[in-house]
């Protein structure tokens, strides 16, 4: 029937193979106007629940459709041994036992339907900008060859930032050069495969809208940052954006990681505000990071 | 940069590089990013081009990891350290998780070398592993240690055993500190494992004693040391499945409140993070209190209470909830 085959969207262009549309099983990928083809960069400071949300992504699209997932395969791409499996498997255990049916509890089928849904998740460690960009080319074939993945993943994009601005000398062009050709490479798999690329950026420069205070010196390389990317409002100073311009053009999203306030049950909310370049204005959205995921309390 | 050079492959001679360099091709990641058949035409070189870039692909690139063989392998190899300490374990979820880095942050004085003393002696001689222990500050004394575990055992052969099992190194500047790593993960690290006691932990005290000096002022050259010394760790720790403990000194926010010093580029480098901090007014000064600053096991901002000088023995006093509300609102 036809609710358990995985939905596919037919593409406005030719040419594009049909990809399961990601957005199906993540409701909140629609009220931010995410489609497929876009780039999502995930900005925030640490502890500030960006790599949860990638979590709670991931678990939605490899689960399978009983459970409210999508049975797709998924890329995640981790540049600094940050990825935390035991973590993504407790999200996974919570939401699979909530869509099962009661008495479907045998230890043994449990971990068999994780062992499943995981088999469709591949991950790539990559330890310097080169690694990367070589693996983002090796990937291309994989995008090409599986009709079913239709989310890549990059945590997090900013890594390798200190050490090629270090490695590339006095010349700018030098020190982002990796970081660009990257870059054009994500902006050819998503024109040509129509897949959703989320990254997360670390928020480690300060807008210096007030005092300087101790912090690192943004030098002159992002002084001249793209301003359509100045957030509505100023809760943080730290989201400047700092990556190269090649990378701030592909970007179609960008979703500012904050803590918010604690709720009056002493449970932390944090907050994402996405900004995006085809609509005006901010669009905000509230969770919690409980122990099986994230809980979305949004407001429109 | 991976400069293109005769014998970087099978298949690449001299006249193969010219070629290329009159195209002004002339690292890697260049070759792979061309498209092969214009780059045949315009070098005037076989299609054999193709093959040589696969070939270097399979060699550079990073290969992709099933999840579920990821799982497989981290069932079986994650192993959780205990630190002798109930109170700081309880903090923890049981102990130093191997494959993940710790950092125990706290101002001069809080005990952030003490503790890594007692965790040290615990897993050499509870637990029977070997500890590599990287010493910046000088902290390093054998007789504290020795003492330590005097109070553990009154038998001297376990005691010279346990201390055995510590392996120190000294190291005072960044430079130093990269090449001890570097040394440890490529052969440092798996002789200590066949030579009987496998490696399980890695201290580093302090790793912002040879860091906060090379940071501020316009220098690259200190952030990108930062990141290549956390690059490093985080290797170590993923690869051999040890779990490292760091320490950190602390800086005032904006707001007043301590915060882990070294900045934003570092905070993202651990996993678990506990500020440690004297006990005010208390009537012995050996009490400490251990705050959870961030975990992705656990809410964040817990405390326990413990005792320097009484490690393996659980606080009778637990903190209650309001008063650890009134901790996190204290400057």
């Amino acid at each position: 029937t036809a609710n358990e085959r995985p939905r596919y969207r037919a593409e406005e262009s030719s040419g594009r193979s049909y990809r399961p549309d990601c957005r199906t099983p993540n409701p909140f990928l629609i009220q931010f106007c995410i489609h497929p083809g876009d780039v999502v960069e995930f900005h925030g400071l640490e502890g500030t629940g960006k790599t949860e949300t990638l979590y709670h992504l991931i678990t939605r699209c490899i689960m399978p459709v009983q459970s409210g997932g999508l049975e797709v395969a998924v890329v995640f791409v981790d540049t600094d041994y940050h990825f935390d499996m035991l973590r993504l498997v407790s999200v996974l255990e919570g939401r699979l036992a909530e869509g099962s049916k009661e008495g479907d509890g045998s230890e043994n089928e449990s971990e068999e339907r994780v062992r499943s849904c995981l088999c469709r998740l591949s991950v790539v460690h990559c330890n310097s900008s080169v690694q990367l960009l070589l693996t983002l080319q090796y990937l291309e074939n994989t995008f090409s060859s599986q009709p079913s993945l239709c989310l890549l993943i990059i945590d997090s994009i900013s890594s390798f930032y200190w050490v090629d601005r270090f490695n590339g000398g006095e010349s700018t062009v030098c020190q982002e050069a990796n970081l660009r050709k990257c870059a054009e490479l994500l902006d050819r798999l998503r024109r040509n495969y129509g897949i959703v690329i989320f990254a997360t950026t670390h928020a480690i420069m300060r807008n210096y809208a007030s005092d300087p205070g101790v912090s690192e010196v943004p030098g002159s390389s992002s002084s001249s940052s793209s301003r359509r990317w100045r957030s509505a409002d100023s809760t943080t100073d730290f989201d400047k954006p700092y990556l190269c311009k090649a990378w701030q053009r592909i970007v179609t999203h960008r979703m500012l990681f904050t803590k918010s306030h604690v709720s009056k049950d002493h449970k932390q909310v944090f907050s994402t505000a996405c900004t995006s370049i085809m609509t005006k204005g901010v669009k905000r959205c509230l969770f919690h990071v409980m122990e099986d995921g994230i809980k979305f309390a949004c407001d429109k | 940069m991976v400069i293109l050079r005769e014998g970087v492959c099978p298949g690449i001679n001299e006249e193969f590089i010219k070629a290329l360099q009159s195209e002004d091709i002339k690292t890697v990641e260049d070759f792979v990013s061309c498209n092969p058949e214009e780059l045949a035409r315009k070098c005037s070189l076989s299609y054999a081009l193709v093959a040589v870039r696969r070939v270097l692909l399979a060699q550079y690139t990073a290969f992709p990891v099933s999840g579920a063989d990821l799982y497989e392998e981290l069932l079986s190899s994650t192993a959780i350290l205990s630190t002798g300490n109930p109170s700081l374990d309880k903090l923890l979820d049981s102990g130093l998780y191997t494959g993940e880095i710790t950092e125990l942050t706290g101002s001069p004085g809080s005990g952030k070398t003490q503790v890594c003393f007692s965790v040290a002696v615990n897993i050499s001689h509870q637990l029977k592993q070997t500890v590599f222990y990287i010493d910046t500050k000088s902290g390093m004394c054998a007789n504290r240690l020795l003492q330590m575990l005097q109070t553990k055992t009154p038998n001297m052969e376990e005691q010279m055993e346990a201390l055995q099992k510590i392996k120190v190194f000294r190291v005072f500047d960044v430079f130093s500190l990269l090449a001890c790593l570097q040394n440890l993960r490529s052969n440092g690290l798996q002789r200590a494992s066949v030579g009987g006691g496998s490696v399980k932990a890695l201290m580093v005290d302090s790793v912002s004693a040879v860091l906060s000096s090379m940071l501020g002022g316009k220098q690259n050259e200190g952030m990108s040391l930062l990141m290549q010394v956390a690059g490093e760790l985080k290797m170590i720790a993923k690869d051999f499945n040890i779990a490292v403990l760091v320490t950190n000194h602390v800086t005032k926010d904006g707001n007043g409140h301590l915060k882990a010093g070294l900045g934003q580029s570092w905070s993202h480098v651990s996993r678990t993070r506990v500020l440690l901090r004297r006990v005010e007014d208390a009537g012995t000064s050996s009490l400490r209190t251990a705050t959870l600053t961030k975990s992705s096991r656990q809410a964040c901002h817990l405390v326990e209470e413990f005792d320097l000088c009484h490690w393996s023995e659980e606080r009778r006093t637990s903190i209650s909830g309001k008063r650890k509300l009134e901790e996190r609102s204290k400057p």
